[in-house]
């Protein structure tokens, strides 16, 4: 990888070029064309008030997180017994005490860790774009990239919610029913997905060049 | 600007061939750090990273269209028998229900919750089978450098398509399922499952097969005849 041996000059920015590359096939383009020449997609240097469009989507999806937690996710209703009411942790307990480890860990990790990391990582990815907290542009990178591929598992437990409510249905000691708390975790999901979609990570980049070039400015305001 | 990509070669290069483009001269930009980069053909085996931040630009993958084709319509097959049969079936004081892909929405639905049940179909059914039927559509002609007609608008929906596509999520989630029913009556493991766990490597293998740059470039070049 002739690239990564040593840290090669800034080569430019497309922004400072006029030109943005089409984020359907890739293809770069004068800004000003406003559609791609090749697909017709729109173009756009920064996606547009990125960081108002994520925070208003990462807010939402924290609100849909409160009914999400406190509402059952499942209803078990005993014919001839009772009814219960699982939220998401509650199953998780469930889970553990019946030494259920594999079940436990997998919806504790994709329904409790993801969401929450996911939405710690929006937070602080939005907070370096805006210039409030010192970044490292390579790390923040990766961040950005794992919170997209790792948060649609999240649904794992909207989709075992669905497989038990089909099967459960026809026995004849008990049924399930969905609670409301799947669709507010479903529409957790889908909102964290949506708001890290709108994120513009090269606004990290913007950040950190900016940064370089004050200090340069400083540096030579003091010789 | 300055072109700065880095390719790095693959060890065994069968076919020292770039794809077909339009323009020669081509550009490259980043899409995390916006680092603007001359775009060269490259041969099959080699990609091309960001030499900012590292990121990978575009690589051209061996039998890259075969793949796509080939997965995409394995995919597709698979997924009407994931359909058609029933992937878990649970029996419990003599009753038996079985569960099928299109129940597991249509029980949702049932109970109430419409909306639950549209997004739980759009994700494992609607939008896996469309983005492998889409993939299908636009590169089976492109190996004879055609394109079919609306080829360029299919190719557009294919990637605002690709993350809600989500089967290999459901999957894990029926593994889960099977884990807690275990516990509580006697579970067997359908036809379907094992079709699901192989749409979900087809599809997978088939949108990784292909670079969208090179969809594109081929598409462009396809569009032009």
């Amino acid at each position: 990888m002739k690239g990564l041996e040593a840290k090669p000059p800034w080569p430019g920015s497309a922004a400072a070029a006029g030109l943005a590359f089409c984020h359907v096939c890739d293809r770069v383009a004068p800004v000003a064309e406003g559609h791609c020449p090749r697909c017709g997609a729109h173009l756009h240097t920064r996606k547009k008030e990125s960081i108002q469009r994520t925070m208003a989507l990462l807010v939402a999806s924290m609100i849909a997180y409160v009914p999400a937690n406190m509402m059952p996710i499942m209803v078990v209703e005993q014919l001839g017994g009772g009814t219960e009411a699982n939220t998401i942790i509650g199953g998780v307990i469930t889970f553990w005490e019946m030494h259920a480890y594999p079940v436990a860990i997998t919806i504790f990790v994709a329904s409790v860790i993801i969401p929450i990391l996911k939405m710690i990582a929006l937070l602080w990815l939005c907070a370096a774009a805006g210039g409030w907290v010192r970044i490292d542009g390579r790390r923040l990178t990766r961040i950005y990239w794992l919170t997209e591929v790792v948060g649609r598992w999240s649904m794992v437990d909207v989709f075992v919610v669905a497989v038990m409510v089909t099967l459960i249905q026809l026995g004849n000691l008990m049924v399930i029913h969905p609670g409301p708390a799947a669709l507010a975790f479903a529409g957790v999901v889908v909102l964290t997905m949506l708001a890290a979609m709108s994120f513009e990570p090269r606004l990290l980049w913007d950040r950190a060049k900016a940064g370089r070039k004050q200090l340069r400015k400083a540096r030579e305001g003091e010789e | 600007m300055s072109g700065g990509a880095g390719c790095g070669n693959g060890d065994e290069v069968k076919h020292l061939e770039a794809w077909p483009r339009v323009e020669r001269e081509q550009l490259a930009v980043c899409h995390f750090c916006d680092a603007l980069h001359e775009a060269p053909a490259v041969e099959e085996g080699a990609a091309v990273i960001c030499s900012n931040c590292g990121s990978s630009l575009y690589r051209n993958q061996h039998a890259s269209l075969d793949r796509a084709v080939a997965f995409g319509m394995a995919a597709l097959l698979l997924m009407v028998v994931a359909q058609g049969f029933p992937f878990i079936s649970l029996s419990a004081n003599g009753m038996v229900s079985g569960m099928t892909l299109t129940g597991a929405s249509l029980s949702l639905a049932r109970e109430g919750s419409h909306l639950l049940a549209a997004g739980v179909a759009f994700c494992t059914m609607i939008a896996p089978s469309a983005l492998a039927a889409g993939l299908v559509y636009v590169c089976l002609p492109l190996r004879w450098g055609k394109a079919w007609p609306g080829a360029r608008g299919v190719a557009l929906w294919l990637y605002r398509l690709e993350p809600w596509a989500m089967v290999e999520v459901f999957f894990l989630g029926v593994v889960v399922s099977l884990l807690k029913l275990v516990k509580l009556a006697d579970v067997s493991i359908g036809v379907a499952f094992w079709a699901l766990g192989a749409v979900m490597f087809c599809l997978a293998a088939a949108i990784a097969g292909i670079d969208r740059r090179e969809l594109w470039d081929r598409l462009e070049v396809a569009l032009q005849k």
